[in-house]
């Protein structure tokens, strides 16, 4: 017998950073920038170049300094690079919790548990809304938001997938190891996902994909049934499944591994001071994650860099920012 | 073949450089030859004894699950492989904190932490905790149903530990779902990590601590314990 996990502690032996900055979008990576110029041990955590805003836009023409256009995911590999060249780390991992009370942040990732004086919370505004019928009264009842967590309570079942990004795709390849057929609805008619991804998902032969199709209602008693969904131009479908694995992503700022530890607006987004403090010493926020926010690269990274100044001023008790530290 | 590599006892070693108080883990397990059925019991047993030479502090005592009725019965082992993690040395004490199943993939971080709990005799729950938990006056069985491959598992099974430690009346069970399948169909668990407490109070995901808390403290109320129950019985039939 064998066991089926392997027997490892996360990460490195050494997961204690100055600053963790959670998402690697044009926010987060300036911070980054500014942080590891600054000399602090900087790691930027992002779920992929192509889960947020940026990563997913096709040309971006009006960011300054770049007269040609350019591709989001382009722009954010640039910057990626120049925090790295400065010493920052990027790990793909996603955040699943945060303790932020005292002065040691503890930051709990999918492949690690971290530490940090400082965290800087970047995640954007990509986070779900209102959900789908049905969908929180059968939670835990095969509704699902954690494939590899739950592929072992549906072996030889028929399930569903809904998304459209790369999360979603490779949580649907993980149930074809478990599963007897995924059927895997996308909201829109592309998958936002590495065309190697879309083609193995597509080619798959336990795997439907169906474009375009929105997810009305998870139907069940006691336990997740049929699906019910919508493809525009076409009669409501129902298909009968047991499990309804949903990775759905809406216009809401990304706050619920925060678990309520800080205070948001009625609109959901935090709340900061002229600094991106948060209400949390040594925790700051920037980018779409905030309330009234101008949804543009330009101004998440200029408040990224406000943020990465303010976090080196609050790590080394200075009373005012340090504009450039190479003098 | 060892089953911790190099990096990792490293970092296990790292981890137990700050053990204060002494550790004693008590493995229940089958009987050499015996005619139980255990999938993990022989790995987590060669587990316990590479973690446990990794500090003078750790003592690892092996239990026969058949041959020891009185140590199963007084500490309510009822499947295996089982862990019980206890203040070991001179003055010995058990908490009420279980593993049920082999404690690997992501549920390892959770033995290393329970290790450094019991080692230093003290959790850090928040005040309302501490004073919530000094109104119990009924034992609480706390059981965490987990898989191995589950990163938001460990955080629930600790906080579960957590109170087990700081209450006298508290026992809390790590239950690996896809070793006990009758339980995990018994409770209903087809997500995890699902808790489940007293049998009846039924808790979806890891909840931050208040939240678990003010489910936890429905025990005190007869009333809605006897309700769910009724609820509980009627799923049972």
């Amino acid at each position: 017998m064998t066991l089926n996990m392997p027997v490892a502690l996360g990460g490195d032996s050494d997961n204690h950073y100055d600053v963790v900055i959670i998402g690697g979008g044009p926010a987060g990576a300036t911070a980054a920038i500014y942080t590891a110029r600054a000399d602090l041990k900087t790691l930027v955590l992002d779920k992929g170049l192509t889960a947020g805003a940026l990563g997913l836009t096709a040309k971006i023409a009006n960011y300054p300094g770049l007269a040609q256009a350019i591709g989001g995911a382009e722009l954010l590999q640039v910057m990626r690079g120049q925090a790295e060249a400065f010493g920052a780390v990027f790990a793909q991992d996603k955040v699943q919790g945060v303790d932020l009370e005292g002065e040691l942040k503890t930051i709990y990732a999918n492949s690690a548990t971290y530490t940090a004086r400082a965290v800087v919370i970047a995640t954007g505004s990509m986070g779900r809304g209102q959900r789908v019928a049905g969908e929180d009264r059968l939670l835990g009842r095969g509704v699902s938001y954690c494939a590899t967590c739950d592929a072992a309570f549906f072996r030889d079942q028929v399930v569903l997938v809904a998304g459209n990004s790369d999360e979603a795709v490779e949580e649907a390849l993980f149930l074809t190891r478990f599963v007897r057929h995924v059927h895997f609805l996308s909201p829109t008619p592309e998958i936002k996902a590495p065309e190697h991804l879309i083609h193995e998902l597509s080619a798959h032969p336990k795997v439907t994909v169906y474009h375009g199709a929105t997810v009305r209602e998870v139907l069940g008693q006691d336990r997740v049934e049929a699906v019910r969904f919508g493809v525009r131009g076409q009669a409501e479908q129902t298909l009968a499944v047991t499990g309804a694995f949903i990775y759905l992503q809406g216009g809401k700022p990304i706050t619920d591994f925060l678990q309520g530890q800080l205070a948001v607006s009625e609109t959901g987004c935090l709340m900061v001071d002229r600094e991106y403090q948060t209400g949390v010493p040594g925790v700051y926020a920037v980018g779409d994650v905030l309330c009234n926010h101008v949804k543009q690269a330009v101004v998440a990274a200029a408040e990224g860099a406000v943020a990465g100044m303010a976090v080196e001023k609050h790590l080394h008790g200075r009373a005012q920012l340090a504009v450039d530290w190479s003098k | 073949m060892p089953m911790l590599n190099d990096d990792v006892r490293k970092q296990i070693r790292a981890a137990f450089a700050d053990l204060s108080g002494p550790v004693n883990l008590v493995l229940f397990t089958q009987g050499e030859g015996g005619a139980l059925e255990c999938e993990y019991c022989a790995e987590t047993r060669q587990l316990l004894e590479e973690v446990t030479a990794l500090s003078d502090k750790l003592t690892l005592e092996v239990r026969d699950f058949v041959a020891d009725a009185e140590a199963v019965s007084s500490l309510g082992i009822d499947k295996i492989p089982a862990v019980a993690v206890q203040r070991g040395g001179a003055q010995p004490k058990d908490y009420g904190i279980r593993l049920f199943g082999v404690p690997s993939g992501y549920e390892f971080a959770t033995l290393i932490e329970d290790i450094k709990m019991v080692s230093r005799g003290a959790v850090d729950l928040a005040a309302p905790t501490r004073q919530a938990l000094e109104r119990l006056t009924k034992p609480v069985h706390i059981q965490v149903y987990v898989t191995p491959t589950c990163p938001y598992c460990p955080r629930a099974v600790v906080l579960a530990h957590k109170l087990a430690l700081a209450s006298e009346f508290v026992t809390a069970d790590m239950v690996e779902a896809t070793e006990f399948p009758h339980l995990a169909n018994r409770y209903q668990v087809y997500g995890v990590p699902r808790t489940v407490i007293n049998d009846v109070i039924h808790i979806e995901g890891a909840q931050p601590e208040q939240q678990v808390l003010a489910q936890l403290l429905q025990v005190l109320d007869d009333q809605t314990m006897a309700r769910l129950r009724v609820d509980w019985e009627a799923h049972l039939n």
